[in-house]
């Protein structure tokens, strides 16, 4: 991103209203307390994202759930102390692959197709065709991460560890999220997980449902899952936006093709909703007995 | 709903029409700045002198400067020890507490300064491709994040 494009891409954001009003936060309140339950927050990234950018969509999710918390109703929601999760989707093949297109197709140089990668992967006419397998299609994500998903949110779940857990997958996380569910509720290895224990909370998602009746978001203006939606229908249908004019905000510069998890939480109505959806998820999952 | 729908749809056709010229848009005249893997670092901190030289002349305040050189060293660490599996989870792991130092210094913004840091360090393809590998041997490792509380901890 060149200097211009940067302000403008900062500037934007001062106009739509998404800078966070964050300060540096104290320790969880009841995250001092051994005996409060504990409620783990997982992020499960998309297709083209590093680990780089995996932490940095985890620690958003982060910094804008603790400053929405204070106001979370019911207030026992502030009772639990709520530890959040990497549960990484491995894309550096894909990254590769994408990279090298981009570079072979568009003629760009490395380093801008650093800057581009996200608007890239949303916007470029010979990238979308690189994404739609990966992005749609069960049979192409990784069975051993999705194993190794599953087998996580089934240890916090169970014995010793007791939590809740809530799953908040971005892009082609959200078949990974589906795909772990059945796995990690299922009755077998024994002990079983609690009903009700583990929920999700879809956001961008390619997919046409979101198992556990789970609650999703995804963008008007996300033209990347607009384009899925045209060849496959029963895509789940939008139903949130990035403002008032959600095409014009897809193309901000740093969240050009309204896809990026950064981009769905820095823009309302899709924080706002996103947020209310964990929100409601915490709701449910703390009225669930763990370990009884 | 449906109005959702055809309002995606025209974003999709619209997107394919304007995207003919993102090639011309976004190539850059950016020169490699050198030719090896490693590059150049006179000062032997462990960053390459064209990325300190870029953190120098940028605008952020000392403390985020400092957050942006712990990022680089982890990162240029990463690329030169692509090869080896357990640095490279060593080294992601640098990566990640860098972050959070970044993330603490600049909550507002961290992503736009993050995403054109990275973009120069990764200026070639061998670098680039090393950075990825390095990658691909911490994907299935579970490495420990640090709640919000303690990011400031984690700057060095």
């Amino acid at each position: 991103m060149n200097g211009v494009s940067l302000k403008l891409s900062l500037f934007l954001a001062l106009v739509l209203g998404a800078t966070p009003s964050w300060g540096q936060f104290s320790p969880q309140a009841a995250c001092q307390s051994e005996a409060a339950p504990r409620t783990a927050i997982y992020y499960v990234n998309g297709v083209t994202t590093t680990l780089d950018e995996a932490r940095l969509n985890g620690g958003k999710l982060e910094l804008e759930f603790l400053t929405r918390l204070p106001s979370m109703t019911p207030a026992s929601l502030q009772s639990s102390c709520y530890l959040f999760f990497l549960n990484y989707n491995p894309t550096s093949g894909a990254v590769k692959d994408f990279t090298e297109a981009g570079q072979q197709r568009l003629g760009i140089n490395p380093s801008d197709m650093w800057r581009k990668l996200e608007t890239l992967a949303s916007l470029g006419p010979t990238m979308v065709s690189l994404l739609q397998g990966p992005m749609t299609q069960a049979n192409q994500i990784d069975q051993a991460a999705v194993q190794r998903h599953a087998e996580a949110y089934r240890a916090q779940m169970t014995s010793p560890l007791c939590r809740r857990v809530v799953v908040v997958p971005h892009s082609q996380g959200n078949l990974y999220a589906n795909a772990a569910y059945d796995a990690a509720v299922g009755p077998s290895p024994a002990p079983a997980p609690a009903a009700g224990a583990l929920k999700i909370v879809g956001v961008a998602t390619p997919d046409t449902a979101v198992k556990g009746n789970g609650r999703y978001r995804t963008s008007t203006g996300d033209l990347l899952i607009g384009a899925i939606n045209v060849v496959l229908p029963s895509t789940l249908d939008a139903n949130t936006n990035w403002g008032p004019n959600p095409i014009l905000t897809s193309f901000t510069p740093l969240y050009s093709g309204g896809h990026s998890f950064m981009g769905y939480l820095s823009f309302d109505d899709s924080r706002s909703q996103i947020l209310s959806d964990i929100q409601s998820s915490l709701s449910e999952v703390n009225a669930v007995a763990v370990c009884q | 709903m449906l109005i959702g729908r055809i309002e995606r749809t025209v974003g999709a056709i619209l997107l394919l029409a304007l995207c003919g010229g993102c090639g011309s848009e976004t190539s850059s005249s950016t020169p490699v700045t050198a030719a090896s893997l490693a590059g150049a670092d006179a000062d032997n901190n462990g960053v390459r002198d064209d990325i300190d030289a870029y953190i120098d002349s940028s605008a952020a305040d000392a403390d985020t400067k400092k957050a942006l050189r712990q990022y680089a060293k982890a990162a240029q660490s990463s690329i030169l020890d692509a090869n080896d599996a357990g640095k490279s989870i060593t080294h992601v792991t640098e990566r990640f507490r860098a972050l959070e130092c970044l993330m603490a210094r600049r909550p507002a913004d961290f992503h736009p300064v993050f995403v054109e840091l990275r973009a120069r360090i990764l200026d070639t393809n061998p670098r680039s491709e090393a950075y990825l590998k390095a990658d691909g041997h911490a994907a299935a490792v579970n490495i420990p994040l640090l709640p919000a509380d303690q990011w400031m901890g984690a700057c060095l």
